[in-house]
This record gives C-alpha cells, structure tokens and sequence, in this order.
C-alpha cells in the first residue's frame, strides 16, 4: 500500500536548516499495523504527516495505493485523501462547534453523500464504537476516552483503506488507552492498515511491526511476535 | 454542506458573544448610516419624478454680462414672450409664461388664508401634467378663474363642493374655482404652487406689468418651456440663444444670452458662476455617498481584522476539515457562509435602527423620506448591499483562514507569522485615518458656519418682525397703521420695504451719475423703502443723513450703501444726481442724500452687493418692518400688533415672520450638511473604537502569559497598560498623518466655494489629533488596565 523511497524532509527557518527525515525507505503492505517509535523530534510526526499527506517530502518518492504523491498539489492530495485515509490524533482534534454526530458526518459530507446514507452510516458507526448514546453531545461534554472513540469513528466512517494514528493513547489513561487499542486492532484485523505513532512500548506491542526511529533515519525494524499481547 | 456551515457560524456566534456584538453591531451601524443616506440620497436624485415629462421641461435661463462678470438667472423680460411665440415656436411644444411664486390671502365666507401661488398662463397645467381631482385641466382659460390644490380646496370649503365657488384673492378680486388638482409632493419643484391663476389677470390688474409689455431690459418675469420629443435641450438652445441680443440694442451690451435650463438640473446643479453651470447640491450627494461607502468600510475593517485576530482560535477547525477532506475553496466557502449569515443579522439590526432613527433623520435633513417597504428596486439593491459587504467584509479572512496548513495547526506549533498582523494594522491605520479626516471636515464646516453666523450683519435683526402687505387693503394705510402701532406701545418704530429685509427682490441697472467712468454696466439691489427704514432696521448712517418727512424733495432721494459708494467711484457722494437713463422716465433724477452702512441682505457667504434705498413715493411697499418695544415681553408685544392688526385688516390673516429667523435660515443648508456630518463623523469614530476595543481585548487575551509573567517579575500596571497601548498609539499617529494633509486639501476646496470663509487654523488638526489619541487611549486602556490588574497566578494558570 505504502511505498517511501529515499524520502528526506528539511525544515528552514531564518537561520538554520533542520533536516527531520533523511533518506527513510518503507514499505507497508496492505492490512498491516506499523507502529513508528523513537524518541521526541526524531521525525515521527512528519513521517506521518507525509504518509498521511498533509505534507510533502523535500526529496525521494512516495506511492500510495499506486499513486506516486510526493510533488502533488494540495488540492490534489486532499482529492486523494478523501475516503482513503483517515486520522486519530492524540489530542482528539474534534471540532468543538460541532456534536458528535456532526463530526462524525463531516468527512462523509465532503464525500457529497446523501443525507439518509449518511445518517445510516454515521449510527452504524457510533453503534460500534459505542459512543451512539452521546450522538448529541459536545465534545467538550465527553471524557477523553469518548472523544477518542468520537474520533475513530470520525477516522473509520468512510471506510478507509489506512488509518494513521497519532499517538492516540498519548491523553488517555490506561483503561481508555486499552480500549482505543483494541478497537484499532479490531479494525486492523478488519482489513484496515494502520500506521500509529507512538510513545508507549505497551501500545506498539498490537501491532505487527515496529520501525524505529532516530535524527530523522530508520534504525531498527522489528516483528512483533505476540499480537494483541496486551487484549 | 451549505446547512453545515451556517450551523457551525451559528454557534460560533453564539459561543463568542463579545466577538459577535462587536461584529453585528459595528456592521448594523455601519449599514445603517449605508441604509440612510442611500435613501437620502435617492430622495435627491428623484427630485422631481412626480413630474413624467421631467426630461422635456426647461426654465428659460438668461446670462448677461456686466463690467466683465456673467450672472445667471431665470429672470427673463415680457417681450421674450411674443418673440418666442412669433417666431420659434415649432421648438417648443408648451410654453408659459409666469410671475414668481408669492403670498396670497384668499378669501371664501369667514374663512381667509395666506397660501402661496403663481399667475401662469393656460397651458401650465398640461406643461406641468397636474393631476385634475375635480374640474377641467383648462381651468386657466377664463380670466377671473382659479385653480387649487386639493389641500387648499380642503382648508376653504372642507367637505363643500369648490367647483364653482367664488374667493376674493387680496380683497381685490373675485375668482371662480375652476379645477382641484393633486397636492404636489414634497420633494418636487412647485411643491409651493398651493394655487395658479391666470396670467392675464396679472397683466390686467398691475400696471407695471402692462408697461413691460416692450420693456427688454425688465428682467421681471419667467418662463417655463416644454420641447418635443424630436429634439433636444441643446438644440433649442443653440436656436433661441441670441433672441433678445438680435431683437434689442438697448439690452445688447450686456451681451444677454439665452439658454434652457433643464428641470433635470433644476434641484441639483443650480449653481452658475461667471456663466457656467458649476454643479450644486450635487457636490453634497458625492459628499453623503463618499462618507456612506467609508462609514461602511470602517465596519467592514471591524469585522477583517477581528476574524484574522482569532485565527489562531479557528485555526485548529480548519487543520481537521483539511485533513478529512476539505479543499481550500469549501473551507473559503464555509467563510464566506459565515460573514454573510453575520452581514443579513447586521442588516437586520440595521433596517431596525433605520425604522427608529427615520423620522429624526428626516427633522434634521428636512426630508419626508419613508421606509421603502413595498419597492422592489430597494430590497434588490438591499441584497446587493448584503452581497457586497459579505465579500467585502468576508474575502480577506477567508482567503486567510483557508490557506493554514493542517500540519502546522494540528500539530499544535502554529503561530501567525511575523508579519500576520501587519494588514490588521494596516486595516486599523485606514479606519483612523477616516475618522480623522472626518473629525477634521466636521469641524471647518462648523466653524464656517460660526464664521458667516458671526459675521457684523450691519443691522439690528433682534425684536425686529416683517408682515407682508400683498392685499390691497393696504394700500394708503401706512401712515395711519405707523401711527397706530406706535401708538399701541409694542412698536417703537415701523417702515415699509418693497423686499424682505433678508431678501432683494429687485436688480436694476441704466443709470448715469457724474463722474461715471466710460462703459460701466452698474447693476444695484434695488429696494424702495419708506423714510423710517434705516431707524427702524437700526442701520446707522455713516455720511449725509437719512429720509426726513420734513423735506419735500426727499421723494426724489436715495440712500447707498458703503459698497454702492466705493463701487460708484464717489468720494463726494452727498447731492450726486442719478439719473434713469431711458428717455421716456418722467420722475427727475434721484439725489443721493446719504451713506448708510452696510447690512447683509443676500448670501452670508457672499460679499454684499451695492445697494441703492429709494424713498417710496407711490407707497407700493411689499412689507411692513416692525421694530418691537424691547421693554416689553415678545410676546405681549405680539399680542397687541394682532390686535391693531385684526381691528384695521379684519378678512385678511395676521401673518408675520422674525427677521432674525429668516436671517437664520441661510444657514440652514449648511447646518443640515454640519449635524449629519457630526452625526456621521461620531458613528465612524465609534465604529473604529468598536473594532479597536475587540482588537485590544483579543491581544490583552493572547498576552495573558506574558502579562502573568512580567507581573510576576515586577511589573506595574502602568508598565502594562504602556504595553498593549502604545502600538496602538501609534498606528493612530501614523493615521493623523495621513489624514491631515488629506483634510486639509478637501476642505480648503470646499472653502473655495465660499467668498467669506475662514483659514483653516493649525489647532483645528491638533484638535482632531488629540481627539482621536484621546478617544483611542480610553477604548484601549480599558482592556489594557483589566489585563494588567488581573491577579498573576490566575493568568499563568490559564496554560
């Protein structure tokens, strides 16, 4: 599903040049769950902003699905986002003006789905994650652990083929942050390919393999052994 | 996704209330004052639509020249008439001839009125298209007929049919109503022209007018002209130019030309100067319509610059509707969607406060304008608007918003660039340099006002009343009602003038004088008044000496004025002879007797014209002037005049008018154009602060920390307030400026205008300056002082 080759991404300021990756080569196939890990500012979060679109390398190649992204337009690669990829984030990112329902909806209104379609498939949803009783509430009237979910479902809605997750336990105590994972892991095993950044040995251990980062270059890649370990 | 958008702009107005009033009510003033003067100004513009030939009536003007300075009119002499008739009348299609609109009192059983009305010749009603209620649209065809108005007919026969019945008009003649026609409305020409009468009833009973009958250079009279539809103003124009200069020598001199005066141009390009059309009223239309679009502005900049300033509170929402699949034109969209839902509550409240503020809008500009529910071009133009400030107001956050990046906001290291701010600075510096140069233009229209108010008038306008003496029971009586008055003890002194003091109804020329250089064309406001004119205006005499009864040769005397001195060349003036220069005048020369000083009559703004004061042998005075008993109280005074009045004039209405009020009313265009300026001028300022208040509340929010901190490492409220003011303070210096020079240029020309007017003096600007720093420094130290005073641990927390 993801190809990177050679891929290097340099921030410049005024003064200096940051280089974040540096000639990273991936590989995810379809179905995977790739967990990312290394320490604060290796390039984990760019790396994922990357795959996930919302930025473009300095330099290498990057093939998503079959589609060579590195060098697309934005307005290009929000086309190419839409219903393929979707995103949790650590800090939920719902939008506040918005119930859940609302939020859930959103990616499917910018898919220009029919209203009945989407009702169906935002209740569907809401029922799976079990969040369905809050449908009307604000985020800011729901626990971390239910924003999260809010989130997921916001994530999965559209059915997409790669979900990237963004330390999602990060604001999470641990019985929320078990949860979130099984449901990534239920979703992975699904079909769904994940790639998740983060901090937390205990979460990289759901997925299949983890890719180690530091100063912006893959140091290890390893093989989980015991999925779903922590079930 | 139209719904999802208003959804989210809903709540996001409701969940920022301060933010939100600040918006929808600086762009609900700004509308408004938008609303109002659109409605002003498209009063002034349908200035006589009652009117369906509007584009094929004219006024015949005349330009004629003296001593190398043209003056316009629309004065024109009696014999223009049969020339026209005689041999141009296949350019016009209607042609009327007309005595100047003037004071009547018309009569019916006990009931008597002063209405006023022309002598207009039959086919004035079918020129004029006026709508006949009752009667024949011919009604002028029979020489002792009149037409109404419905109003009039109403106030003189109430429910009684008038068709038919008979008013004494003056107690001098009997007349039949012959039609009623509509009232005409309020802003169109003739909306004075309560009556019309026939034009050979004037001839037929003043024998002045019978005399003008070949009388070229009595400029008396006018003319009102209808062209066919085959051809143009111009055209006509170019063919009647000359009429008078081909037909008479005796006027030739002074170059008279001819020309027609469009009823299109009538209300607002009226003004000629040295012959040429130089504009009007127009010049205040553009003045209304620059300070509507400004004013607007100034709130469309409030909303700008308070959408950007909390960017970063919207930046998170637009980094997730990226990243979920929104393109940067859904997410303009979506701004747009926002600013116009903002825009229609704005007009909302803004046609709210329109419906409150009409009726004292229209006392103040003296308009009858109404609220245009029912007319669709308003509501379109009103969508317009509602479109065009969406855009305007909306387009730069939007654009703005939009272009955030979804890395940099959901990663949470967004911050605006170093420059982000600098458009809302910018945006802040044209707001005050508006205001400014608003501040500044309010004040020289004011002080011009003061200026020319204060101005030595040269005559004792206080206590001092005017009656008209139209009606011929006045005729012969001003010895007996003088001794009368005066009598009564609430006049002190009383004379007659053939003009209102405020007034010259007369201009002549063609006389000779010794000593009078070669080729000079004199032209004098002409009044003729009786001997107590000067003691009883309080003018002093400043050389020689007033009218006396005691000589029988001041019948033939005159008195000048200062100006009338120096422009005659005298430097003797007293026992100089002035003599009529046409052959057939019988009376012997007039002998100037005395110098008196001089009064302004015309224009406060203009200098004062020469003036000649002939004594009135034939007692044709138009006006008593009645100074009152200062010793008594106006109104007892007033009581007693009526009294004397009604006991000697028992059928005709006592009816007066306070010079000093009719002195006042030359001011009243101008003090019209000063208060809404005024008014105008403070809703600008307060729009700024408006959107200046929601700025700094937003930066005092966003330096919370910052404030936190320094308060925690020592410092004052003072050090704070100094903070967050002075970049404001700044950006306003900037703005005065700017707008100073800008003031200045603008107002210096509409100065121009004015022969007396005032210099601009420095502190007008310091003022203006200190006005907006003042202003300013209060609206910010508000939000500057809460911040700094706040308790520091508390501030710090909000991390």
């Amino acid at each position: 599903m993801i190809t990177i080759q050679n891929l290097k991404k340099s921030f410049r300021t005024e003064e200096v040049e940051t280089l974040a990756l540096n000639s990273v080569n991936l590989k995810v196939e379809d179905g995977e769950f790739v967990a990312i890990m290394g320490p604060s500012g290796c390039g984990k979060s760019t790396l994922l902003n990357i795959i996930g679109m919302l930025d473009n390398p300095t330099e290498g190649n990057y093939n998503f699905a079959g589609n060579e992204v590195s060098g697309l337009k934005e307005s290009q690669r929000t086309q190419l986002r839409k219903g393929n990829l979707g995103f949790v984030f650590q800090s939920f990112n719902l939008i506040d003006e918005l119930t859940v329902f609302e939020n859930v909806e959103l990616p499917l209104i910018y898919l220009k789905m029919n209203k009945s379609e989407r009702k169906q498939k935002v209740r569907a949803v809401l029922e799976r994650m079990k969040i369905a009783h809050r449908e009307k509430h604000f985020p800011q009237q729901l626990s971390g652990g239910q924003q999260q979910r809010v989130a997921i479902s916001r994530a999965v809605v559209t059915n997409p083929k790669l979900i990237l997750a963004d330390e999602p336990t990060g604001n999470l105590d641990s019985k929320n942050g078990i949860e979130v994972m099984n449901l990534l892991t239920e979703l992975n095993q699904e079909g769904t390919t994940i790639v998740m950044v983060t901090h937390s040995d205990r979460d990289s251990h759901y997925a299949h393999r983890v890719i180690n980062l530091f100063d912006g270059q893959i140091v290890t890649e390893s093989q989980n052994r015991a999925i779903g370990a922590m079930v | 996704m139209l719904k999802n958008y208003f959804k989210i702009a809903w709540r996001n107005l409701l969940k920022n209330k301060v933010y939100s009033s600040i918006n929808i009510g600086g762009l609900a003033l700004g509308i408004a004052v938008t609303l109002i003067i659109s409605l002003w100004i498209q009063d002034e513009l349908t200035h006589n639509d009652y009117y369906q030939s509007k584009a094929t009536i004219a006024q015949i003007y005349q330009s004629q020249t003296f001593n190398n300075q043209t003056s316009t009119g629309p004065a024109i002499p009696r014999p223009l008439e049969k020339a026209l008739r005689d041999g141009y009348m296949d350019n016009f299609k209607h042609l009327v001839m007309s005595s100047w609109n003037n004071s009547q009192y018309l009569n019916y059983k006990e009931i008597s009125i002063s209405k006023s009305g022309n002598f207009m010749q039959a086919e004035a009603p079918e020129l004029l298209d006026l709508k006949i209620l009752k009667g024949e649209k011919d009604g002028l065809r029979e020489i002792n007929s009149i037409m109404l108005s419905e109003s009039i007919a109403e106030a003189l026969f109430g429910s009684e049919e008038p068709i038919g019945k008979i008013i004494k008009v003056n107690s001098e003649f009997d007349m039949m109503v012959t039609a009623v026609y509509e009232d005409i409305p309020f802003n169109n020409s003739f909306n004075d022209l309560e009556f019309i009468m026939p034009w050979e009833k004037y001839i037929t009973t003043r024998e002045w007018v019978q005399n003008a009958i070949d009388s070229w250079g009595n400029n008396s009279f006018q003319m009102f002209v209808q062209i066919p539809d085959n051809t143009t103003m111009e055209r006509v124009t170019e063919t009647v130019r000359n009429v008078k200069k081909d037909l008479n020598e005796d006027t030739a001199e002074f170059n008279p030309q001819l020309f027609l005066f469009p009823m299109e141009d009538w209300y607002l390009r009226s003004n000629f100067e040295n012959g040429q059309q130089v504009g009007g009223r127009i010049k205040y239309v553009w003045l209304f319509a620059v300070i509507g679009i400004f004013v607007l502005l100034l709130a469309c900049i409030n909303f700008m610059n308070l959408s950007t300033a909390r960017s970063e509170k919207r930046s998170k929402e637009v980094g997730i509707r990226k990243s979920i699949g929104s393109q940067r034109r859904q997410l303009i969209n979506q701004f747009l969607s926002e600013s116009f839902l903002v825009v229609l509550f704005a007009f909302v409240i803004a046609v709210v406060i329109v419906l409150l503020s009409l009726s004292g809008f229209n006392d103040l500009a003296r308009k009858e304008i109404a609220f245009p529910w029912s007319s669709i071009s308003f509501w379109g133009i009103s969508l317009g608007l509602i479109l065009f400030t969406a855009l305007l107001a909306g387009s730069y956050p939007a654009l703005y918003l939009s272009s955030f990046r979804p890395v940099d906001v959901l990663k949470g290291t967004f911050k605006a660039g170093k420059y982000a701010g600098t458009p809302r600075k910018i945006l802040v510096v044209v707001q005050f340099t508006v205001s400014v140069a608003f501040i500044i233009g309010t004040v020289v229209v004011m002080q011009q006002i003061n200026h020319a108010k204060n101005r030595p008038v040269g005559y004792n306008k206080e206590g001092l009343i005017q009656i008209p003496t139209f009606s011929d029971d006045f005729t012969g009586k001003y010895e007996l009602m003088r001794s009368e008055f005066i009598g009564s003890n609430a006049v002190v002194e009383m004379s007659t003038s053939s003009s209102p003091t405020t007034e010259v109804w007369s201009n002549r020329g063609g006389y000779s004088w010794e000593g009078k250089p070669e080729g000079f064309q004199e032209d004098f406001a002409w009044t003729t008044v009786s001997p107590e004119y000067a003691k009883s205006l309080g003018l002093k005499i400043i050389a020689g000496r007033d009218f006396s009864r005691e000589f029988a040769s001041d019948s033939s005397a005159v008195l000048i004025n200062e100006t009338a001195l120096k422009y005659m060349g005298l430097t003797n003036p007293i026992g100089t002879l002035i003599k009529d220069d046409s052959e057939e005048d019988p009376d012997p020369p007039l002998k100037i007797i005395g110098v008196v000083q001089d009064m302004i009559v015309q224009s406060p703004y203009e200098p004062i014209k020469q003036g000649v004061y002939e004594f009135d042998k034939y007692g044709l005075g138009s006006y008593y002037n009645l100074r009152l008993n200062p010793k008594q109280s106006v109104g007892q005074n007033l009581a007693i005049v009526e009294r004397v009045f009604k006991d000697h004039f028992p059928s005709i209405p006592f009816q007066y008018d306070f010079v000093d009020e009719q002195y006042g009313a030359k001011f009243a265009s101008e003090e019209r154009v000063g208060n809404l300026s005024g008014i105008f001028t403070a809703l600008a300022i307060l729009i700024s602060c408006l959107g200046l208040f929601g700025l700094t509340s937003f930066v005092a929010e966003q330096r919370t920390k910052e404030i936190g901190v320094r308060k925690v490492l020592g410092a004052s409220v003072f050090n704070v307030w100094n903070m967050l003011s002075k970049d404001f303070l700044k950006l306003i210096t900037i703005s005065c400026f700017i707008a100073v020079p800008i003031a200045y240029y603008v107002m210096n020309g509409w100065l121009q205008d004015y022969p007396y007017h005032i210099i601009i003096s420095w502190w007008v600007f310091a003022l203006a300056m200190l006005g907006a720093m003042g202003v300013t420094a209060i609206t910010v130290s508000f939000q500057a002082i809460k911040a700094a005073r706040a308790n520091p641990i508390k501030s710090l927390r909000t991390e």
